[in-house]
């Protein structure tokens, strides 16, 4: 086994830390070797707010992930979210020079820096430039353009861009551990990467990663990223509110949220009610079902309503023809694809990973649908095949050296 | 919870029985009837009107019609309303002889099908062109039902409402409620039955019952005037020590009740109190001070009080209220004309019985009530006057003076209390103190030495409606647990972090 067939995704969510390690197979597949996971605890929002015990949790789960595997980790891609995360699209264009019609690669890469000349945020830096679709004298719709013949070629890119400074703080809790980092991707396209599959791409498709602290979504329209981005609620939301309004301890409001939780409403009997052990096992309080349930309703609603509010902005949720795809820790509760399907009118369900093997329950699990996809990204990206757009490499401005 | 096989028939020296008869017209409405005759209801004649043949078969009602002979040929009318009305107007003769000789009549239906939503309202008709006086008890279908369903629903009771006296609406949805979780769920439709069945029984022996405070069609036309869209029921009994609180918090407790809070924003609210001989004036007063505490101050309250000895040792509260909704508020002017005539008209039968005192005034005074402004008594008197001619269009039309017996055995019961100041003859026929205009001692009856029961809450009433809005309220500092460090969500201006339930005010718990 060539060690650079080996892959590892980390993923510092704000309730754990998950590191998967996985194996790109000849035949393109994907085997999962180990899975090493840790609570996290000093994030908040997917944003790192206390560096040193980040730092110890991601050891913790790197350690785990070692044990597990039996392997050596040296290098990781990371994922990273929050809040700060936005997305645009932008077109590049480059004229060919009057002595030359065949377009090279030199210039598929000059469009790709027009595109990336816009203004964002001083404090911003590129986290991702995806490839849409290339024009070739108006022609629509080129998928590659090396090769052709033509005097103006034109690209559509998918700009994500996020803060630096945090961006490198993710990077640096890893760079000293000593951990390598090979790429930082956003969770997002890391989920998207291992939930769909390239003909739902094509079909158009929404992927809703609601973490622990943040809920990252991508809209993939005509096998392409049209919109992407992050909203700062997740499922330590729907726990604190619990914990508030049922005045109980955040620990146990996290219990009753997994155990009991679900977001259908009027579909308990009335009176029922959860008893709430307490540390000796004992019954305590008694929770009115419908109480909970109302409780994680409305905070998921709201949720996804905002979410509309921000695809609505533009038009490309018209053209999903696949669907909703939920994923990450919160579409463990029951019935929130039915909610989602109610909100956005299309319809929806939960997924996890596809086309792997290995650890079952690993991949079956939503909640490791972005490390996992981290690997898939990885896998993508080593190969590098051009075709595979949507997966471009990135060594960014902010990450000189590492690589 | 409510037990409902207990028959409260009233005492044999009752004689001005109201002739009354309860017609279920369409499936539900025989089910509905079917409860009701197993609950017992003796004093009033039954009848199931429905175009299913099969269905009217099984029912155990002492007289049925079928609808729609020829129409429908003995089967169902499929869920068409318009089939439905076509049947009972094709069977219009045989409605009108069952129902010969009413002076009230009450139909039950469901609304949402065929028969109940087509035939119901022509019943109804039917019943008014003779004259009576006409209750629906119209329940409304599920939710799960369909929209088609309950859009057929809500056309047929908005029919019934222009054409009846009153409605009292039940909501499927809410009736649910009623059934423990875990009963299945036929128990859940007979519960469902039962309720409105105690409340045609509870309204029938409500209208019957001798009062100290008599309650009449006056008042319960008044309380269910101008609604349309809820109607708020409750009915409890106990017998123990606590009984009024217990009586109460069951009639709260009931599901059309909605525990009580719907009653803040209704207008009027019937209140009958009845119990044996031991009703103590200080339950009465305890069991009204509490209920002064779930309704505003605005709200009118139509009291009566009643001593029944088979009662023996248990103590009822019966509750009756519309909420008028948005949408709907015409619906008061059909319903008002018809309550001054026909309460009249209600008691032929003369005094068999030694009467002790011929409550002249009562009357006038019982119209009165039911007028907004109850206070402007001369006015209200004239106009009923005014509407007596009316009366003469029916054939059974009696003179006014006869309604007199039916304030008799109040005075027979009142006697019978007898930890109670024995009310004073004299000071009985003051029934505007059954009214309680809020915030204000019944000016009419300063010398009402009898159940002092009304002016006791008032005083009090506004400093406890206070204490009890208090406790409603949620004084929860608007706080983000866990993210009360960490940066803020915020989104058009709204904090996310803090939970959504106390930005968007829902109540929790």
């Amino acid at each position: 086994m060539a060690s650079n067939d080996l892959m590892v995704g980390l993923e510092i969510g704000t309730s754990k830390i998950c590191v998967v390690v996985g194996e790109s197979r000849t035949d393109g597949t994907t085997k999962i070797l180990g899975v090493g996971q840790a609570p996290s605890r000093g994030v908040r929002k997917g944003e790192i707010v206390d560096f040193e015990t980040a730092m110890q949790c991601v050891a913790e789960a790197v350690a785990d992930a070692e044990q597990k595997s039996d392997l050596m980790i040296k290098s990781v891609y990371v994922g990273v979210g929050g809040a700060h995360i936005q997305s645009f699209n932008n077109r590049g264009s480059v004229l060919l020079p009057d002595d030359r019609d065949e377009i090279d690669e030199q210039d598929v890469e000059d469009a790709k820096i027009s595109a990336r000349e816009v203004s964002i945020p001083a404090q911003n830096a590129f986290l991702h430039c995806i490839i849409q679709h290339y024009h070739v004298d108006g022609q629509d719709g080129v998928l590659n353009p090396l090769g052709m013949l033509g005097q103006k070629l034109e690209a559509d890119y998918h700009i994500i861009h996020g803060v630096r400074t945090r961006i490198q703080n993710t990077i640096r809790c890893v760079k000293e551990l000593p951990l390598e980092v090979e790429d930082v991707v956003f969770t997002a396209l890391a989920s998207a990467q291992v939930v769909l599959s390239q003909q739902q791409k094509n079909l158009g498709a929404l992927v809703i990663d609601m973490g622990g602290g943040t809920t990252d979504y991508i809209l993939y329209v005509d096998g392409a990223v049209k919109q992407s981005g992050a909203i700062g609620i997740g499922g330590d939301h729907i726990t604190n509110d619990i914990s508030m309004g049922l005045r109980i301890p955040m620990a146990r409001a996290e219990k009753l949220k997994t155990d009991e939780g679900s977001v259908t409403l009027g579909n308990c009997l009335p009176g029922e009610t959860v008893v709430l052990k307490d540390d000796s096992g004992f019954a305590g309080k008694e929770i009115e079902r419908e109480t909970l349930n109302t409780i994680i309703h409305l905070r998921v609603r709201e949720t996804f309503e905002l979410l509309k509010k921000q695809l609505d902005e533009e038009n490309f949720i018209n053209y999903i023809g696949e669907g909703i795809f939920i994923t990450g820790g919160c579409s463990l509760l029951p019935g929130i694809d039915h909610l989602a399907e109610d909100i956005f009118e299309i319809p929806a369900r939960v997924a996890h990973a596809q086309t792997m093997s290995g650890l079952t329950s690993a991949f079956q699990n939503p909640q490791f649908a972005t490390a996992i996809g981290l690997i898939k990204y990885a896998q993508a990206v080593q190969v590098e095949r051009p075709q595979r757009r949507g997966l471009s490499r990135l060594i960014s401005k902010f990450l000189p050296g590492i690589r | 919870m409510i037990q409902l096989n207990r028959n409260y028939t009233l005492p044999e020296r009752e004689e001005d029985i109201i002739p009354i008869k309860v017609i279920g017209v369409g499936g539900a409405g025989s089910n509905v009837l079917d409860r009701v005759v197993l609950d017992g209801m003796d004093k009033s004649d039954l009848i199931a009107a429905n175009t299913d043949v099969q269905s009217l078969a099984s029912s155990v009602a002492s007289a049925k019609v079928q609808l729609g002979r020829s129409i429908t040929r003995g089967l169902g009318t499929g869920g068409d309303p318009e089939l439905g009305f076509a049947a009972a107007e094709e069977s219009a003769n045989e409605v009108r002889e069952a129902l010969s000789d009413a002076r009230l009549v009450f139909i039950c239906a469901g609304l949402g099908g065929g028969t109940g939503s087509g035939a119901a309202p022509m019943v109804a008709q039917i019943a008014r062109e003779m004259g009576a006086l006409v209750i629906a008890f119209a329940t409304l279908p599920f939710t799960f039902e369909g929209k088609r369903r309950s859009s057929q629903a809500q056309e047929a009771l908005a029919r019934l409402q222009g054409i009846t006296d009153a409605v009292v609406c039940f909501e499927n949805d809410r009736m649910g409620d009623l059934a423990a979780p875990k009963a299945g769920i036929h128990q859940a439709f007979a519960l469902a039955d039962m309720t409105v069945s105690q409340s045609v029984r509870s309204i029938v022996n409500l209208i019957q019952r001798p009062g100290i405070m008599r309650v009449g069609f006056d008042d319960l036309l008044a309380a269910l005037r101008g609604g349309g869209g809820r109607c708020l029921f409750g009915y409890g009994e106990s017998d123990t020590d606590n009984r009024a609180h217990e009586a109460l918090d069951q009639a709260l407790r009931n599901p059309l009740m909605d525990r009580g809070r719907m009653l803040e924003q209704a207008t009027r609210v019937l209140v009958q109190v009845s119990g044996g001989p031991a009703m103590t004036l200080s339950e009465v007063e305890i069991l009204m001070r509490e209920l002064n505490r779930h309704i505003s101050d605005e709200t009118q309250l139509l009291f009566g009080t009643a001593v029944d000895g088979r009662m023996g040792n248990r103590l009822s509260v019966t509750l009756i209220s519309s909420l008028r909704r948005e949408d709907a508020p015409a619906a008061t002017p059909p319903v008002r004309r018809p309550m001054e005539t026909h309460v009249a008209p209600a008691a032929p039968q003369p005094p068999a019985e030694p009467s002790p005192q011929p409550l002249l005034a009562i009357l006038p005074e019982q119209s009165a009530a039911l007028e907004p402004a109850a206070q402007e008594n001369p006015a209200v008197s004239a106009k009923t006057k005014e509407l007596l001619p009316l009366e003469e269009n029916s054939p059974e039309a009696a003179p006014v003076q006869q309604n007199e017996p039916e304030q008799a055995p109040a005075a027979q019961a009142a006697p019978e209390i007898e930890p109670t100041p024995a009310p004073e003859p004299v000071a009985r026929p003051e029934p505007v103190a059954r009214i309680i205009p809020p915030k204000k001692k019944p000016p009419l009856a300063p010398d009402y030495t009898g159940p002092k029961v009304l002016p006791h809450p008032q005083p009090e009433k506004g400093s406890r409606e206070k204490v009890a809005r208090q406790e409603t309220l949620q004084f929860e500092p608007v706080t983000r647990g866990r993210f009360e460090k960490s940066e803020p969500t915020i989104v058009e201006g709204q904090d996310l972090d803090v939970p959504t339930f106390l930005r968007k005010n829902v109540r929790v718990k």
